[in-house]
């Protein structure tokens, strides 16, 4: 395990001379076509932006020697729909519909972030029951995320049966968090000083119903994929993002926890109601495939955890403060981050004192995790793309914007 | 968490006109465009080993450029500012922090400026002629103004 940016990047396959500014990361410094003699002619394979294992309208251009990957170059925009823009051209209380369209898989986290942000400049308080709501629709949304991350992963190793059962649950989830906020998907349920509505009559129940096999269920998920062999030899070893890649390419979340990096910014810088939780922070070794599987598997039973504490303690008292019609905050400018399902979601945001923020700028991790596949997909065989991509969570609407 | 303003203020002693604050978006070290990249050098070499964030604010006037950075030894953020002229030029980082690729590359796009030293300084997000969409002076068209075409 590397410990800086210097040392890991002397060990890529392509990396000698880095340090020199202008020397192109090994994911860029193509090696010319045939020039090394022994070697067969490299191909340039262009995958995607269509590929099913791309996981949204990822383009990759990869080039190959045989069948090893000697360089990769990630391409995005694809879903680029100017939401920073957009946002400047909203209302406060509208732009939780943008941020649900950026990580459109767990969107409760992104309005969470911008939420946060929005209160620093208004200098509200936020009660103590809308904490407790927001942290309850981020854990179920993080549940519903992962079940799509681990369904969709065993279907890029070959699996199908797991992504049935994994969208069996999601379906319940779903269900929940319909009732809680009135949407499936695009919530917009976190909103500037608190969150739309309270629990619903009935939900609670619902939510106790579902968390009565859930832990059972998971177990089974992960004996069907995890326990599986074939599964096994295909991730261990792969992709391996050591402590020093992971810090110098800015990775967050789960792909920085396989790591071994204990951060989560749940616990290291705690909001809503984290700070009273009882969880636990997985964390890996090695950094590969397999590791950000495992981190990946037990927050899901961190999350039940955390639910069922959620209900169980659920306080009295308003789901939100006063707020204005128009909100108007305070001229200024702040950052706000939560650790959304892919790593740390954060807000740039500059107000002006108008009801428009002046600039919001939305820092999704799947950005910093695609952009650090360049660096290490090299030496490895075209089968094992899939596998990283799928290992690394990146969800391309968030990464695009 | 927020560093020592002193300790910041030490570590950027050499450079001139550094104005270091904590303001409410937390610790920010102000520095001008020539010394932002000795200043992320120094900075780096304090432990701050991860870019986590990068990105561009069109004041009216010029385009502020906002770093953030994290140090997961010392559990401490810091923000380095600078400023550049409208369509001027920025040094990339990528060489001290890798994480600097991609987010330069768009703030460069997105906010009509050039990039120096990036290996790869293409478009990230957009194709060839759309305009710096994060600029002031680049307008989005109203609904009226789309049916009207």
């Amino acid at each position: 395990m590397t410990d800086t940016c210097e040392e890991t990047l002397g060990v890529g396959l392509l990396c000698e001379g880095q340090h020199d500014p202008g020397t192109p990361p090994a994911g860029l410094r193509r090696a010319p076509s045939g020039v090394d003699g022994l070697t067969t002619e490299h191909l340039i394979i262009n995958m995607g932006p269509q590929h099913p294992s791309t996981h949204g309208v990822l383009r990759m251009l990869i080039e190959v020697d045989g069948e090893e990957i000697v360089a990769a170059e990630v391409s995005v925009g694809y879903l680029h729909r100017g939401i920073e823009k957009l946002a400047e051209h909203r209302r406060y209380d509208a732009i939780g519909t943008l941020m649900d369209r950026g990580d459109y898989v767990s969107g409760m986290m992104g309005e969470h972030a911008f939420a946060m942000a929005a209160e620093k400049l208004m200098e509200v308080e936020v009660p103590r029951k809308a904490h407790w709501l927001r942290s309850l629709a981020s854990e179920l949304n993080r549940l519903a995320s992962h079940l799509v991350w681990y369904g969709t992963f065993g279907l890029d190793t070959g699996g199908m049966g797991q992504f049935l059962y994994a969208m069996r649950d999601r379906e319940a989830l779903l269900d929940i968090l319909e009732a809680l906020s009135g949407q499936r998907m695009m919530f917009n349920y976190i909103r500037p000083g608190g969150v739309v509505a309270d629990l619903p009559l009935g939900l609670e129940e619902k939510i106790r119903t579902f968390l009565s096999t859930f832990d059972m269920y998971l177990e089974e998920h992960d004996q069907l994929l995890g326990g599986n062999e074939i599964f096994q030899s295909r991730v261990k070893g792969i992709g391996v993002i050591d402590r020093g890649i992971a810090q110098c390419f800015g990775l967050t979340g789960a792909n920085l926890r396989a790591a071994g990096v204990d951060f989560d910014v749940r616990k290291a810088r705690p909001y809503a109601a984290y700070q009273e939780l009882d969880f636990e922070v997985p964390l890996g070794t090695k950094g590969d495939a397999w590791d950000r599987y495992m981190v990946r598997m037990e927050e899901m039973r961190q999350s039940a955890r955390m639910i069922a504490q959620l209900i169980d303690g659920m306080p009295e008292g308003p789901h939100t403060a006063k707020v204005p019609r128009v909100i108007r905050p305070n001229a200024g400018e702040v950052y706000a981050s939560v650790e959304s399902s892919r790593g740390e979601t954060g807000i740039h945001l500059v107000s002006d004192g108008t009801e428009h923020p002046y600039r919001m700028h939305y820092r999704g991790p799947s950005l910093y995790a695609a952009q650090a596949l360049e660096e290490i997909l090299p030496g490895h065989l075209i089968a094992d793309v899939v596998m990283i991509i799928g290992s690394t969570d990146i969800m391309l609407g968030e990464l695009d914007r | 968490m927020l560093p020592a303003i002193s300790d910041i203020e030490r570590l950027l002693a050499a450079l001139p006109d550094v104005a270091v604050a904590e303001e409410l978006l937390g610790v920010v070290a102000r520095v001008s465009l020539a010394d932002a990249v000795p200043a992320l050098v120094a900075i780096k070499a304090a432990g701050y080993e991860s870019l986590v964030d990068f990105d561009g604010i069109d004041t009216g006037e010029l385009i502020e450029l906002t770093y953030r950075l994290r140090s997961y030894a010392l559990d401490t953020e810091l923000y380095v500012k600078t400023s550049v002229a409208y369509g001027g030029t920025i040094e990339s980082v990528w060489y001290e922090y890798p994480s600097a690729l991609m987010p330069e590359r768009e703030t460069a796009e997105l906010l009509g400026l050039h990039l120096a030293g990036h290996p790869n300084p293409k478009r990230l997000l957009t194709t060839d002629g759309v305009p710096p969409l994060l600029r002031k002076d680049v307008l989005i068209r109203s609904v009226e103004e789309v049916k009207a075409r």
